[in-house]
């Protein structure tokens, strides 16, 4: 009986123990999409549709043909920063809810230097407009930091606040000094041709900023594991007190990471004005933010799975469009869409955790300690 | 029969687990009506959870609660109150600018007119002794009072038991007098009181009986006529003390570190560490004896730079190291294995490389000079410091929860023998740990003493400390209050003076 009842523990460890790996991981998020889907489907069943057609349809759509590809390139591209501006924080345990408000501010840094330095040849008005929409938003978001690092301000409160702040900046200069001349919307002239990202197939928006999201992705990647940096970043983010214990400045990592997670939101505002809109349109793209929480969650806030949680948000989001143009579906489902998905995440997330506690606990009961 | 009938509460074959920890293990007892129970133990031996299990806060592994003989199941504070158990928690559960009423009406489960409950609030203080006033703001009022307030929320929900964690720790002696009269009164009446504490004067002074608790396990329940202060130090503790004591010549070099006059007052004032000198040399174990939350980790926490200290000096090498950062510190040659290595000492999610660098991740040994990791370097470190420590893991790129608590410890203590090339601080280096891995850190500390290290050993254990010191002092209450050579180490003494008794008693 005992020789049973301990083969059955061995098999339940063996499943807890592959509950580790990252192949769960991916399993769990491709589950999770999966049931996400599932549950929005069921709503739609309310509004008299059809999922599996609708899902058909969302897929057909997205690839019907070479703009639509294109443009889930071009939708992916400004998602994949602000996910990661929320993801890079993330990893230092550290909430920045203002990627809306950082990606504002670049916005607004890109456009000024664009309309400004215009006559400049392209590769100067392009590298300077993405470098002031770096340092813009990263200043403006490094305040977050040094609020949080010096007088322990809750940084997902003041992240989060910032947004309101930028958002009236924007206003202000929106229907002020970078207004149009024709002085009538409050948006801003068109940026010169000089100062637009190329295209990478022609005729769609699909321009070469998509890669330098790739790459930045593949950078941070990179800050996370191979640099010292990075190093600091994890082990604030797992265990602050042996951060302290180690002599680790904290307080640096606070603002550091805030900076870099403001500019990559920033360097988002670049790609919209000189890749997609070519101008800066009030209140535009204002859920660029919150969107990129979703795909940071999704993504597991790894680089390199953000890409790939971009991607399926903007093939949703581009397939979607389309359906909801041809049918009686209302385009919030799309939102509804993701929503779920990003939920049941959450929820794999949790499941994941309890097995991982059960696990150890299970080791304790069991073996007890060991040398 | 007769004592049954009086048994109030019952806790059966309770368990309770943490990720890491066994808190409570198949732990039972019993209370009485109007008996005042101390429930006596180091920090961390499982007193707290265990209260917290009978109050409704945690939900145990296995066990069941019984009260007047009928099993319950108490799964919320909520429901604790309800069947008459009130507790008074270590760190106050008050809205800080609320008023004292708005307080007490806060936590009732039906709603009165605060007229009644004003009216209430002043009979239960005129009867006790408790006078508050119930219009004063709570963070306007001394900690005392605060505790009062405390007091009279639990009792104006109808409370037979009172359980106090560690009530006297904030306290004035005035105000321990004042609290001790009301439990003795409130028991008076046929109430029931479970009072936390590891401080055995407190012990002897207010119960009836005590219930020792030690690594999770009840050791045993004493009445208190049967008990005596050195008793509850062996139960406490855990050995008696009649060991041999190895006599061996240390060759003692010059001084490393110095303590000289070192305080720490806290933040409500109460002194953390009173007037505190050591010297230790190199080739030197020093050990600090006492029974922990006396200020031993403040001391060793001091020493490395974590917490500011008040007043005093601390040189190391004849330098002070008082306004150095914990960087600086580090640098100057002191490791420090912590207490607690899950909580401070490793990052657990992190791999094995990684936490063997965790204190040497500034200047160019494992960053090159643009801060980008030289891992080939880290590699062939990291195993070479897992064949010399004896780390028992797959890979160097296994994550630390993965490792045995053992293997573990070892990873602390290769990073900090390493790094503490002058002063190794080891604060309960063996807690947890199994026979063979807690002799192997022994091993480890006696290597290197002989090196010519000096080392501060900490430990709850005293047969460690006798064991590997050549130098002991005792602390109690953030004082040493004596400090032996090991050969003339006196085991009742040191016992003695763990527990507060000061040398001039002992003549008695």
């Amino acid at each position: 009986m005992s020789h049973l009842k301990n083969r059955s523990n061995s098999v339940k460890d063996l499943f807890l123990d592959k509950f580790n790996n990252k192949l769960v991981l991916i399993l769990s998020s491709v589950f999770s999409i999966f049931m996400g889907l599932t549950v929005s489907g069921l709503l739609m069943l309310f509004l008299n549709q059809n999922p599996v057609e609708a899902y058909k349809l969302i897929i057909e759509f997205a690839f019907i043909d070479s703009y639509n590809i294109a443009n889930i390139f071009a939708k992916s591209t400004p998602l994949i920063l602000t996910a990661l501006a929320f993801g890079f924080a993330f990893k230092a345990k550290l909430f920045n809810i203002g990627a809306q408000g950082q990606f504002y501010i670049g916005v607004l840094a890109a456009v000024f230097v664009s309309l400004k330095l215009g006559w400049m040849p392209p590769f100067f008005v392009l590298s300077l407009s993405l470098a002031a929409s770096f340092a813009a938003a990263g200043i403006w978001a490094s305040f977050i930091g040094y609020f949080k690092a010096y007088f322990n301000a809750n940084e997902f409160l003041v992240s989060m606040m910032s947004t309101y702040v930028a958002v009236a900046i924007m206003d202000y200069l929106l229907r002020g000094p970078l207004q149009e001349s024709k002085g009538e919307y409050p948006q801003t002239d068109l940026i010169p041709n000089t100062a637009k990202i190329p295209t990478f197939i022609n005729g769609t928006q699909f321009h070469y900023g998509f890669f330098a999201a790739v790459g930045a992705a593949l950078i941070i990647y990179y800050i996370l594991w191979h640099t010292r940096l990075g190093f600091h970043i994890r082990a604030v983010g797992q265990n602050r007190n042996a951060a302290e214990f180690s002599g680790i400045n904290e307080k640096k990592i606070f603002i550091i990471v805030f900076l870099i997670c403001g500019g990559l939101a920033g360097i988002a505002g670049f790609m919209q004005v000189n890749g997609i809109n070519h101008m800066a349109v009030q209140g535009f793209e204002a859920d660029i933010g919150a969107a990129g929480i979703g795909v940071a969650i999704l993504g597991n806030a790894n680089p390199i799975g953000i890409v790939f949680a971009a991607l399926l948000f903007s093939t949703l989001e581009v397939g979607g469009l389309m359906l909801t143009q041809t049918s009686s579906l209302p385009s919030s489902i799309i939102g509804i869409m993701q929503g779920s998905v990003v939920i049941f995440v959450v929820i794999s997330y949790f499941i994941n955790n309890k097995f991982n506690i059960l696990k150890r606990k299970r080791k304790l009961i069991n073996n007890g300690e060991e040398i | 029969m007769k004592y049954l009938d009086n048994v109030f509460i019952e806790m059966e074959n309770i368990n309770k687990v943490f990720p890491g920890t066994v808190a409570n293990d198949d732990i039972s007892i019993k209370v009485k009506k109007g008996e005042v129970i101390s429930l006596l133990g180091e920090n961390g031996a499982g007193k707290t959870t265990l209260m917290k299990i009978l109050y409704g806060m945690y939900k145990a592994d296995r066990g069941e609660i019984k009260i007047d003989g009928k099993k319950v199941n108490i799964n919320s504070p909520q429901k604790a109150k309800k069947l008459g158990i009130g507790m008074i928690h270590q760190h106050f559960t008050l809205v800080p600018v609320h008023t004292v009423l708005e307080n007490v009406l806060l936590q009732l489960n039906e709603s009165y007119a605060p007229k009644y409950v004003e009216n209430k609030i002043k009979e239960i203080g005129n009867k006790y002794e408790l006078v508050v006033d119930p219009s004063a703001l709570i963070n306007e009022l001394p900690v005392g009072f605060q505790q009062r307030v405390e007091i009279i929320k639990a009792l104006l929900g109808n409370s037979k038991l009172l359980i106090m964690d560690e009530p006297t720790a904030v306290l004035t002696p005035q105000e321990t007098e004042k609290l001790f009269k009301f439990i003795n009164e409130f028991k008076s009446e046929g109430n029931s009181v479970i009072f936390i504490t590891h401080k055995l004067n407190e012990v002897m002074e207010i119960s009836d009986r005590i219930i020792v608790l030690r690594d999770g396990k009840k050791v045993g329940s004493i009445n208190k006529k049967d008990a005596d202060r050195e008793k509850l130090t062996q139960m406490m503790i855990g050995r008696e003390f009649d060991f041999e004591v190895k006599k061996n010549e240390a060759t003692i070099g010059k001084k490393i570190i110095e303590v000289d006059n070192v305080s720490i007052v806290g933040e409500t004032g109460n002194q953390i560490l009173n007037n505190i000198s050591l010297n230790i040399s190199a080739g030197e174990i020093f050990g600090v004896a006492g029974v922990s939350g006396n200020g031993q980790e403040e001391l060793a926490d001091a020493i490395a730079g974590l917490k500011k200290i008040s007043n005093g000096d601390i040189r190391l090498m004849g330098k002070s190291i008082v306004n150095l950062n914990i960087r600086e510190i580090i640098n100057s040659g002191v490791g420090y294995i912590p207490a607690d290595r899950h909580k401070v000492g490793l990052v657990l999610e992190m791999t094995v490389e990684e936490n063997l660098i965790l204190k040497s991740t500034y200047g160019q040994k494992y960053f090159n000079k643009y801060k980008l990791l030289k891992s080939k370097k880290l590699k062939i470190d990291t195993e070479k410091k897992i064949n010399k420590f004896n780390i028992k893991v797959s890979t160097s790129k296994a994550l630390v929860h993965s490792l045995s608590g053992g293997n573990q410890q070892k990873v602390v203590v290769a990073r900090e023998v390493t790094l503490g090339d002058k002063l190794l601080i080891a604060s309960q280096p063996t807690r947890g740990l199994d026979f063979g891995a807690a002799a192997y850190v022994k091993r480890t500390l006696e290597k290197e003493k002989s090196k010519g290290k000096a080392i501060l050993l900490i430990s709850n254990e005293l047969s460690e400390i006798m064991e590997l010191s050549d130098k002991i002092g005792v602390i109690y209450e953030g004082e040493i209050l004596d400090i032996f050579d090991r050969n003339e180490a006196d085991l009742k003494k040191i016992g003695l003076l763990m527990t507060g008794v000061r040398g001039e008693s002992f003549e008695k």
